[in-house]
């Protein structure tokens, strides 16, 4: 809502039409020989684009017999995992491919193994020898190359680098230690990338909001090359491939982004349309579209640049990649692609085929590219017969070679699980500290005491009291202050930091963190997104694993479901899946509400701390606050923030001074005592803190009862030393949240405290958490979320009967009974 | 008139409790402390003994029903009393603060008291577990109040800090060996037993006011009494009543009289003064000092307190003594006369408020008509909670206690 850009009624509601260009279909038509008059190739060229759709269909065909039969060339072995094959799709691969160098990242589905075979063996003709010897050396430290080189006698060090990349992807595969990610990631997720192959995605469309991201590094950080993310057609029915298709086509990057970063984000979206979506027929069935490339149509005033190509023509693939990259990297991203090719084999290899004929099958088996286009060339004159079935008794001679080795556990070994427990662990977080991601100097519209939010901040008085008065209100340092103002230091020390999220720069951030920066932050590094969060969440996913740092808004934690699997099983999941490869320094800031009903008001913080992967803190004072988000920015590892509505305006209430204006960092998975006592001990998370502050005044105003107060305010990962400290020395635990209390975070630390601690307890701990319904309106918050009354009715009913109590709540058994009971 | 026993209140936090099984049917013959009926609340099963006398007249809940605590459940009396008052709901009872519930409650067995559900695990926290087992006080005897009747931390403190000495277990473990057979010492690590009585007697002198008072009595009356009944013994088939008996049973004449001598001191602010006398005997036994209870010793007889006496003591000798007859008692017994004390100064068995220390005889003599005759003396030491007892209520007590035991013969008619 910039107001530079005029809403013209008028205009507006002028009569008029939209019309549209026409979107071009299988429109190339040059024949073998016209390329070579034209010198778009030599007559070597076109053979080894020969020789790379065979390595495909050879590695393809293996897997096909192993999972099918057990037995390749008569290597006996099995594999037990997944193995969704592009036979019948090489030559769009090898097409894509041709034109792309290592600067070129490409994003890809479950059915990608051609591609990155394809992606790499471009990259290794384009690669120096020096070059690729000095990738394959710093690749695991060697460790790949070591085990390719026991067994490989290439002839030249390309040769080399061919059957170390068709080596790392099969023990990647088969889940061997020399594998591209330790076999961490195995046939759906194999990447490698220093030829510019990037993740790969099991999730149908979860590469789109990535890859979006992906070019937004590259956009953001002036850096060579463009992305292309590799789609099926049936990925068109997820929404997040939609959210990512108009993200990375947004208005503002042409109409508000500052010179030298606007203009259209280098991106291709290429579907691999083989018509299924698993077994259901995308074209009539299940999808509306009727030819996949009219969408590009519905997405911008560019269409895309949409067009349909036909795939099972190497030329034609490389022919439209010719113009489309020329194209994105003037600027005039997005471009999508409709590349159509067919699967020849099932989804998997457990796929009876029953949604297709045979005939059909068939018909297609008969354009076969790998007959077809040797055809073509044969006919072309560009080479004999002979020289074909050369390379394809070449192919199949080193694919056996390569499989012996790959299935050889001497020569490539499983990652030693029984003896070293830690085999994943270790990968779960990079723990590193890395305060800037490149050295540039960061790009910023004022010196940072000229930063409008910045002098704000400053002028604020940093505690509570001030000359043992109460500091005002509209004058005192509190929760949103800490976490801006660690922002904007960081924004003046890592260039490649940038945020965003819905109406964060203008707005300021529906709850004002950001208010106040538009000014010294320039557009690319400050933007509002579209309300998409799976592209905001999945974007940030593509940007930091590329190595930028990224700090992401969702305005309500209610709306973590709409960016679940980004969430869930993207953020969290790569740095281990990439065996460490890949970092994550991504600061998700969530806000949790209050006042505006059910699906705005819930605290979801167990969801995101039942999910491995994930670092979760969730301050509830501003000294935490920043603490905590200057060790998350300094980070790498994605950490998800979360921020209570209830407390943006609070001072620092618990730390003598207030909070420090230098800098300092708070350990994720340290607690803060705010309080020290001796009778019982309450763990808090988020706002409850505070009421569960007034509970222990009142307790020891009425019952004489000393608390200790600890507050957790971060989740994962979680140091119980202190815990367990002030738990043996009280005997008694009470902890409290505004979560719902059924599959609470905190039932999982009351559990830990009841194994660590049993022989001292008095009482067992006592979990005071939100009642399992609905958030009812706010006028009946008391009725919903954890008061004071209700820890003290808790304490009285469970752990230590308070005389002369009267309780007001029902903290029975019998009552807990009744409502698990009934599941509410 | 007809009496209704009301649903005891199993432990503070509880409102209402379920009947399991009723022992007595409507026309059955009932004693006070008969038992009548077994409840239960959520955690644990208790049982409720009359605290009236008469035939069982009507059965206002049966079994499986939930009753309120404090509410009537039955009705003794004579037949054709009227019982329409004692019915639940006939009047409105005026509900009773807290505070004074607490007090007023009719503990006609302290064991109802007790942390100890149906299946004899004792309900207790692990922080309390540990906690008794390093000071050293016997957990079963506190009185709980945690939620559900669980013994919670602050009551194995509150034990502590009234001497913990409610009633002592039988060892189970043998002292362990010194570790260094050759010096000049022999270390011993104290038996169970020993270190319960070492926290219980230490606890009991550091936190509770006690003085001694020193009493001498003419035995004439009760010698007389005993050689009587020794020679007549076989022929009447009476059992062999010792002077320790005899003792007891005016002790359990007298204590009713003198309710602050019957009775508990609860968290240091409350005296729960019981309705009969559960009279703790003080015994020597291969294992130590264990004082096993004579409960309800108001109601039973001479030769009733005698055998059970003796059976008792059989039993804490063999060391097969069941623990629940080593708790509850409201008043302690000990006799050190046999072994030729001329004096000595009880130490109390807290949380009760007084002790009975019974001396040896010694020939005295008394002017009689300005002539001196020798008469068989006996001492009694007692000490009391200078808390809850002054000096004058305790020789009013002695000197009750006295008279009784000079004229024995002819209190037994009474």
């Amino acid at each position: 809502m910039p107001k530079s850009m005029y809403i013209d009624p008028a205009a507006t509601l002028a009569a008029g039409k939209i019309s549209f260009e026409d979107i071009p279909v299988n429109t190339y038509g040059k024949s073998v020989k016209d390329e070579l008059n034209q010198n778009n190739y030599t007559k070597g060229d076109l053979v080894r684009i020969y020789r790379d759709i065979a390595i495909l269909r050879e590695f393809e065909s293996m897997l096909s017999m192993i999972k099918t039969q057990g037995v390749y060339n008569g290597i006996e072995t099995t594999y037990p995992g997944p193995a969704h094959l592009s036979l019948g799709q090489e030559a769009a691969a090898v097409g894509e491919a041709y034109l792309l160098t290592s600067d070129d990242f490409i994003f890809g589905s479950h059915r990608s193994h051609s591609e990155i075979l394809a992606k790499s063996l471009s990259a290794i003709e384009k690669l120096g020898d020096d070059e690729l010897m000095a990738i394959m050396e710093g690749f695991l430290g060697g460790r790949t190359l070591r085990a390719v080189e026991k067994v490989s006698k290439p002839d030249s060090v390309a040769e080399l680098a061919v059957e170390f990349i068709i080596y790392g992807a099969l023990t990647e595969i088969f889940a061997r230690e020399n594998g591209f990610h330790m076999g961490l990631g195995g046939s759906m997720h194999a990447f490698f990338l220093p030829f510019g192959v990037y993740p790969n995605n099991a999730i149908v469309g979860g590469s789109a909001c990535i890859a979006a991201g992906a070019a937004l590094y590259k956009k953001c950080n002036k850096k060579k090359g463009i992305v292309v993310c590799n789609l099926g057609d049936g990925s068109l029915g997820c929404g997040p491939v939609w959210e990512a298709l108009n993200f990375s086509a947004m208005g503002q990057f042409k109409t508000l982004w500052e010179d030298g970063k606007n203009g259209g984000m280098p991106i291709i979206f290429n579907f691999f349309n083989n018509g299924y979506g698993m077994g259901g027929q995308t074209r009539g069935e299940t999808m509306a579209y009727d030819m996949l490339a009219r969408v590009g149509a519905g997405i911008s005033p560019t269409q895309m640049h949409s067009e349909r190509v036909n795939g099972f023509n190497p030329l034609a693939v490389i022919e439209a990649y010719k113009r489309k990259k020329e194209l994105v990297k003037k600027g005039g991203g997005p471009v999508l692609l409709d590349v159509l090719t067919y699967r020849f084999s099932g989804h998997s290899t457990s796929d009876q085929n029953a949604y297709r004929s045979r005939d059909e099958i068939d018909a297609w088996r008969g354009l076969d590219p790998i007959i077809t286009y040797r055809k073509s060339l044969v006919d072309a004159d560009v080479a004999s017969d002979s020289v074909f079935e050369d390379i394809l008794a070449d192919t199949s001679e080193r694919m056996t070679r390569i499989c012996e080795w790959a299935c050889d556990v001497k020569i490539s070994p499983y990652a030693d699980f029984k003896n070293n427990s830690s085999v994943v662990e270790r990968m779960m977080f990079s723990n590193e500290r890395k305060e800037k991601l490149d050295d540039r100097p960061p790009e910023v519209l004022t010196d940072k005491d000229d930063c409008a939010a910045y002098v704000k901040i400053k002028g604020k008085i940093r505690a509570v009291e001030s000359d043992g008065k109460p500091t005002p209100k509209l004058r005192l340092f509190n929760l949103r202050d800490a976490i801006s103002e660690t922002i904007i230091d960081k924004y003046y020390e890592d260039p490649t930091l940038i945020s965003y999220g819905e109406d964060v720069r203008d707005w300021g951030g529906a709850f004002a963190v950001y208010r106040d920066m538009s000014g010294s932050i320039p557009y690319s590094r400050l933007f509002n997104t579209p309300i998409s969060e799976s592209a905001i969440v999945g974007s940030a996913v593509g940007y930091g694993l590329c190595g930028g740092r990224a700090v992401i808004e969702l305005m309500y934690a209610d709306f973590i479901g709409r960016a679940g699997d980004e969430i869930f099983n993207q953020l969290s999941k790569w740095q281990a899946m990439s065996a460490g490869i890949l970092k994550m320094p991504v600061i998700l800031r969530v806000s949790v509400g209050s006042k505006y009903g059910a699906q705005h008001s819930q605290d979801w913080v167990a969801l995101c701390a039942h999910i491995p992967g994930l670092k979760v803190c969730f301050p509830a004072t501003p000294w935490e606050a920043k603490g905590l988000m200057k060790s998350a920015l300094n980070g790498t590892d994605p950490v998800v923030f979360f921020e209570s509505q209830r407390i943006y305006d609070v001072g620092e209430q618990f730390r003598k001074g207030g909070v420090p204006a230098e800098d300092y960092e708070i350990t994720i998975g340290d607690t803060n005592t705010v309080r020290k006592g001796g009778d019982i001990t309450f763990l808090t998370i988020g706002s409850t803190l505070y009421r569960a502050v007034e509970a222990a005044n009142l307790l020891e105003e009425k019952h004489n009862v000393s608390v200790e107060v600890i507050n957790l305010h971060s989740l994962v990962p979680l140091n119980y030393t202190d815990i367990i400290e002030s738990v043996k020395k009280t005997g008694r635990v009470l902890l409290t949240s505004d979560a719902c209390a059924r599959g609470s975070f905190l039932n999982d630390v009351a559990r830990n405290i009841t194994e660590l601690c049993f022989d001292y307890l008095d009482a067992p701990p006592v979990v005071v958490g939100a009642q399992n319904w609905i958030t009812p309106p706010f006028e009946f918050d008391e009725y919903f979320f954890p008061q004071a009354s209700w820890i003290i009715d808790a304490v009285n009913e469970k752990i230590m009967p308070l005389k002369g109590h009267a309780p007001t709540t029902n903290h029975t058994l019998t009552e807990q009974l009744r409502k698990a009971k009934l599941g509410v | 008139m007809a009496a209704g026993v009301l649903m005891p209140k199993a432990g503070i936090t509880v409102e209402e409790c379920m009947i399991t099984k009723w022992e007595k049917a409507v026309g059955d013959k009932v004693n006070a402390g008969d038992l009548l009926f077994t409840y239960e609340t959520d955690k644990a099963s208790f049982e409720c003994e009359s605290t009236a006398e008469g035939e069982l007249l009507e059965i206002f809940y049966f079994e499986g029903d939930e009753v309120p605590v404090l509410v009537n459940v039955c009705a003794v009396g004579k037949k054709g009393d009227d019982v329409s008052s004692l019915r639940p709901g006939a009047a409105v009872r005026p509900t009773p603060d807290k505070a004074t519930v607490t007090v007023e409650t009719t503990f006609t067995d302290s064991r109802s008291e007790r942390a100890e559900p149906a299946d004899g695990n004792l309900k207790i926290s692990p922080r309390a577990q540990n906690l008794s087992e390093k000071i050293g006080v016997e957990a079963s005897l506190a009185s709980p109040t945690g939620p559900g009747g669980r013994i919670v931390e602050r009551d194995i403190l509150a034990l502590a800090d009234s001497g913990g000495l409610g009633g002592l277990e039988a060892a189970d473990e043998e002292p362990p060996k010194s570790k260094v057979p050759d010096s000049e010492y022999e270390d011993a690590a104290l038996s169970k037993i020993r270190r319960v009585i070492a926290g219980a007697m230490a606890g009991s002198l550091a936190s509770i006011p006690q003085l001694t008072h020193h009493h001498s009595f003419d035995a004439t009356n009760i010698l007389d009494f005993r050689k009587r009944i020794k020679t007549s013994a076989e022929r009447f088939g009476l059992p062999n009543i010792t002077l320790n008996d005899i003792i007891l049973y005016a002790v359990s004449r007298t204590l009713l009289k003198f309710p602050d001598f019957n009775a508990h001191i609860v968290d240091g602010d409350i005296v729960r003064r019981f309705k009969h006398a559960h009279i703790g005997v003080a015994m020597d036994t291969p294992r130590g000092l264990m004082v096993p209870t004579i409960f309800n010793a108001d109601k039973k007889t001479l030769d009733e307190i005698s055998a059970e006496s003796k059976s008792l003591a059989s039993r804490a000798q063999s060391g097969s003594i069941s623990p629940d007859a080593l708790h509850g008692a409201t008043f302690t017994v000990t006799n050190l006369g046999s072994l030729g004390v001329e004096m000595f100064t009880p130490v109390i068995n807290a949380p009760q408020t007084a002790i009975l220390g019974v001396c040896g005889l010694i020939t005295r003599f008394k002017s009689d008509g300005g002539e001196l005759k020798p008469y068989q003396a006996m001492g009694l030491s007692v000490t009391y909670d200078h808390r809850i007892i002054d000096g004058a209520p305790e020789a009013r007590f002695a000197s009750e206690l006295i008279s009784y035991l000079e004229n024995f013969t002819a209190m037994l008619i009474k």
